[in-house]
């Protein structure tokens, strides 16, 4: 078997640079990957859409009808991972065990009782070390860090960026959160269902607008549509339109990553996770 | 509205699996009525469409308003019109058919179920109906991804076989796009009908070559074709049966279409049948992927659906072969196979799902009194059968007659040999299956000979017979009316340049 597998490895990486004996030169300006499309969209991408970061036109107006299905793949992952590891009916354990949150006191409770005071957190494993100088660090960074993913979202006209970027880095922000405290501690700021129903709704703003546009009479994805609900003219509608599946975008990749990775944490038991 | 037809086919279904996806939450009735009037839409559209392309021939849409190649175009032919038809009916009917099984198999995720299922018709509508190389990969992801979801999620060993497919899907996938990239290379274009436009003047390209192999395998590994087959079985086998009789009919089709897609209108059958001298090379492959699919079919005594999933590789061999036979009629064979074998297949796996759902098993013992016990299902089983061995009136016959035309107009008389090898050996399956269910009585009353009662009828809920039946109709109807589909649709999908 792992002789096939090396003739095949072979036979295919010989194929690879056979076929590559024809491409063009490396950085050759007359290639027709340079030549054929790209003056178009370099010549005329800022009086078509009035958005100066060609990138972005590109993949959130020209080829819009593509971003939007990989927006849809990152959620179908999201669905997929939930369906998949998500257990709902489990046995409660017996005795709980809840940890006194300043002096790091752990106590074990029976079922169906409380503990004595609102300074316990309620842990899975008998004992966590202490983790006062991380907690402390990442309550400092979170706010910088999320403040940076909304600029990274909202500057994807003009410098690199966009919806992608931007969610992943509000996505960490979280993890790191549910990372340097508990999965619990995440859970009680943004539910499971909030969480879940966001994902959706990062992917149908996306389409949303979309079908918008068709239902004001034009193509789907034809942003220049919301001009008349807008009120700026058809080119400037563009550009917005754009803003407004990134935003979208943005929503759909921080919850999807929050979601993936609630249920990969705690084995779809949403407990304290890592 | 009928001139957004094109996006509607694909933008209401998506629209509807993100509703589905927050209803779930809310409310878990909510959400079959919103998958199902989902994929009514997009069935609406679908046969709206055909009729308009029968009309005025091919429509081109264009997405986001950006004239090709700048933005992404869907081209609707008669081609993938009939396909779009065949995907969008057959995953309403299943929709139908396997409602009770769902909600009993997957009771609190209901919801994420439906989103899964409703965003893979719109992969695979989307795959069909588009008229862009790299959308086309986007598309097959999403397909993939909700695929692998579904398929996972049944008996104890479905996650490792789905894990298997999602190892070989993805360099499938990953192939397919490999060959795009090489294209984008030397073309600058990813548009297939620019593309097309574009490789006259480069069909002595190296880079051409490796893109149409590497295409060609990717596409290959996604459809199980035969060497690169082993990942089907177990996955569908071990599959929930809702998605098993969405995945099966469909998957591999679609991917069939895909490949006919690449020889007609990316690669030109200029450049695929005389450029290259492969087609026959590709035909003795098919030879060995009928031949081998209905061995493997006959060695598999135990579990009715895995018969079924060898049966499955030995069909997509069928179609293979016609298309590369390189001439019309075979063309015209495989293109019919894809909307008979997609019906057939459908057919069959309901069957298998009403048997599972009533008995907890498909294997070859459970179906031991079968016609008694469940004697309208079991009646649309013996359409379905017949049709795959291809029995006249039913459609299965048809395809089967164009594609031995075509081996014969071809001189390709092993593969002739093949196709009726394996409609003999198909005639062994069924005929073994139906002894079972008829002979052989119940194995709770072995021993009992002589105090034997036979078991009380225990049909599966009307819900799901009634989309059975009527599969078990449009098979004989399609059979009938194969004349006309050939004449009004299939004929002009096919390039005139090819004889």
């Amino acid at each position: 078997m792992k002789i096939t597998g090396l003739i095949v490895t072979i036979l295919v990486g010989g194929l690879l640079i056979y076929a590559a004996a024809d491409f063009p030169a490396w950085s050759d300006p007359n290639s027709p990957a340079s030549t054929y499309l790209s003056p178009h969209f370099i010549e005329k991408t800022m009086e078509e859409t009035s958005v100066p970061n060609i990138v972005t036109a590109v993949l959130a107006d020209y080829r819009s009808f593509d971003t939007m299905f990989e927006t849809t793949v990152i959620f179908s992952a999201g669905v997929a991972v939930f369906i998949l590891l998500r257990t709902f009916r489990r046995k409660e354990p017996e005795a709980r065990h809840y940890r006194h949150v300043l002096t790091g006191v752990t106590m074990r409770i029976k079922e169906g009782k409380l503990p004595p005071s609102d300074d316990f957190e309620r842990i899975d494993t008998l004992w966590t070390p202490p983790d006062l100088i991380i907690k402390t660090v990442c309550r400092l960074l979170i706010p910088f860090i999320q403040i940076f993913g909304l600029y990274v979202i909202a500057h994807g006209h003009h410098s690199p960026g966009g919806g992608f970027q931007g969610g992943v880095i509000l996505g960490a922000s979280i993890i790191v959160l549910a990372i340097s405290h508990n999965l619990r501690t995440v859970v009680k700021r943004m539910s499971e269902k909030l969480d879940a129903v966001l994902c959706a709704v990062g992917v149908l703003i996306y389409a949303g607008t979309g079908a918008l546009c068709l239902l004001l009479g034009l193509n789907f994805m034809d942003y220049s549509a919301l001009a008349s609900v807008l009120f700026v003219d058809p080119i400037m509608a563009r550009s917005h339109g754009i803003l407004i599946v990134e935003i979208g975008v943005g929503i759909a990749v921080m919850c999807t990553m929050v979601w993936i990775y609630s249920n990969v944490s705690s084995r779809g038991r949403y407990e304290q996770g890592l | 509205m009928s001139h957004n037809y094109p996006a509607l086919i694909v933008v209401v279904p998506l629209l509807s699996a993100l509703v589905i996806s927050v209803a779930g939450w809310v409310n878990k009735r909510l959400c079959f009525p919103i998958a199902f009037a989902a994929l009514a839409v997009a069935a609406y559209s679908s046969v709206g469409l055909l009729f308009r392309v029968l009309d005025e021939g091919v429509i081109v849409y264009k997405l986001g308003g950006w004239d090709p190649p700048m933005g992404i175009a869907y081209y609707v032919d008669h081609l993938n019109g009939l396909v779009l038809t065949v995907v969008s009916v057959v995953a309403l009917l299943n929709l139908i058919a396997s409602k009770k099984s769902i909600e009993e198999e997957f009771p609190e995720k209901t919801g994420p179920f439906y989103t899964l299922y409703i965003l893979m018709v719109t992969g695979l509508l989307g795959i069909v109906v588009t008229g862009d190389a790299f959308n086309l990969y986007v598309l097959l992801e999403i397909a993939a991804l909700t695929g692998y979801g579904l398929l996972a999620m049944g008996e104890e060993r479905a996650p490792l076989a789905s894990l298997n497919y999602l190892y070989m899907g993805t360099i499938g996938a990953c192939f397919y796009l490999l060959g795009v990239g090489y294209l984008y290379i030397v073309t600058g274009s990813l548009n297939m009908v620019d593309i097309a436009g574009i490789l006259p003047s480069l069909y002595q390209s190296k880079a051409v070559l490796a893109a149409f192999i590497i295409c060609m395998v990717g596409v290959w590994l996604k459809m199980a074709f035969f060497p690169l087959h082993a990942w089907l079985p177990n996955a569908y086998t071990y599959a929930p049966s809702a998605a098993s009789s969405l995945i099966a009919p469909l998957v591999t089709k679609v991917m069939i279409y895909v490949m006919i897609r690449l020889i007609l209108t990316v690669f030109t059958p200029e450049f695929s049948f005389n450029v290259l001298a492969v087609s026959d090379a590709i035909v003795w492959l098919a030879v060995i992927a009928v031949v081998m699919g209905a061995i493997l079919a006959l060695a598999e005594r135990n579990n009715l659906k895995k018969m079924l999933t060898y049966i499955i590789v030995a069909e997509v061999g069928y179609m293979v072969g016609g298309a590369w036979l390189g001439n019309r009629t075979g063309m015209t064979g495989a293109i019919l196979h894809i909307v008979n074998d997609a019906l057939m297949t459908l057919c069959v796996f309901l069957v298998v799902g009403n048997i599972v759902y009533k008995v907890k098993g498909a294997g070859f013992d459970d179906l031991k009194g079968l016609f008694r016990k469940m004697p309208f299902t079991m009646g649309a089983f013996v359409v379905g059968a017949i049709s795959m061995i291809g029995v006249p009136p039913t459609c299965g016959f048809f395809s089967k007659w164009y594609l031995i035309s075509g081996a014969i107009q071809a001189g390709h008389y092993g593969f002739m040999v093949a196709l009726l090898f394996s409609s003999l050996v198909n005639v062994v399956l069924f005929f073994r299956v139906f002894e079972i269910c008829y002979y052989e009585p119940f194995s709770d009353h072995h021993g009992h000979g002589h105090d034997h009662h036979p078991e009380p009828m225990d049909e599966a809920p009307l819900s799901m017979l009634v989309p059975l039946y009527v599969v078990g109709a449009i098979l004989v109807l399609v059979g009938l009316y194969t004349g006309d589909i050939v004449d009004q649709i299939i004929q002009f999908a096919i390039p005139k340049g090819l004889v």
